[in-house]
């Protein structure tokens, strides 16, 4: 049961009070930055390391 | 008697110990996030004057001490990179930057968003909001920066010099509502050992932020894998860890 003895889903819960129109934005853009977040910093690690893996192959071709 | 710090911030610790780090942060930021929101959202009561819109706290609130936290992260970061000459400080400077950019951007729109059916209008030129812009556009400026040198060095070194000037701004966020008047209210939480908050509403917001800490500390040290790879490429620590 939520606030107020109300079931947890339900209209009013979903409505928030008539406030649903700012309420669900704001929680949807921060589920968007903190994917964004995780997405780009793992996108960032995993173009550094294939970077430095190509120079490590060109520099073995150089080598041989 | 130094040689323990240089010896923590040289490259190779750095680097095993964010990828040692990340995945723990990340974990327990779900937790603390996960809680929070299900505490927030659904367990704790409405407000008696605004209502279920209140709850935008939740995410607001956290993204808007996260904002200053990665600014005042990287601004000392870049500090102990001047001073010290300790390059990993640029590094975790530049790893910081987007991260916090993101978070002011959303404490912004969230802001705006709460503020639409509070105070009637969704900006308006108060020092609070003001001062958070110009945080962002600060953050913009040193990223912007360090990408504008042909050399790195110089780029990293011009960032961080702006990053600590810009460094003014965070106590004067904080304060603005004290300083001049303000449609944004006071603080709730951190009065010293009287936050206006009961326990039902406080609980879940210090869970979330708790957890956006965490999950700042997880990206922080994933893109800092990605900055030392960048930085180090040519060492020969590098080719060992990417060749196993």
């Amino acid at each position: 049961m939520g606030a107020g003895g109300d079931p947890i889903v339900s209209n009013g819960f979903w409505s928030m009070g008539g406030y649903a129109r700012y309420v669900w934005p704001c929680f949807a853009f921060a589920c968007l930055v903190l994917a964004w977040n995780l997405w780009s910093a793992r996108r960032y690690r995993a173009a550094a390391r294939l970077r430095a893996a190509r120079m490590l192959v060109m520099e073995a071709g150089v080598d041989s | 008697m130094w040689t323990w710090f240089y010896k923590l911030a040289s490259p190779p610790h750095v680097y095993t110990a964010a990828a040692a780090l990340a995945p723990w942060f990340l974990g327990l930021a779900a937790i603390g996030i996960g809680y929070g929101l299900v505490a927030g959202l659904v367990f704790a009561p409405p407000d008696y004057q605004q209502g279920d819109a209140f709850r935008i706290i939740y995410v607001h609130a956290p993204s808007a001490w996260m904002s200053l936290f990665a600014y005042t992260t990287m601004a000392v970061a870049g500090a102990i990179a001047l001073i010290w000459r300790i390059k990993m400080g640029h590094a975790v400077a530049a790893a910081s930057a987007p991260i916090g950019a993101s978070f002011t951007l959303l404490a912004l729109v969230t802001g705006s968003l709460w503020g639409r059916p509070m105070w009637g209008t969704y900006w308006a030129w108060d020092p609070r909001l003001t001062s958070e812009l110009i945080l962002l556009f600060l953050y913009a400026g040193v990223m912007s920066l360090r990408s504008a040198f042909e050399d790195p060095a110089r780029g990293d070194r011009a960032a961080a010099l702006l990053g600590v000037v810009g460094l003014v701004n965070v106590p004067i966020i904080h304060y603005s509502v004290l300083w001049w008047n303000s449609l944004h209210q006071g603080a709730t939480v951190a009065k010293l050992g009287r936050p206006s908050m009961p326990g039902s509403m406080l609980w879940p917001l210090l869970s979330m932020l708790l957890g956006f800490m965490l999950f700042y500390g997880a990206v922080l040290c994933t893109r800092l894998q990605g900055e030392v790879l960048n930085r180090e490429r040519q060492a020969k620590w590098v080719r060992e860890a990417i060749q196993s």
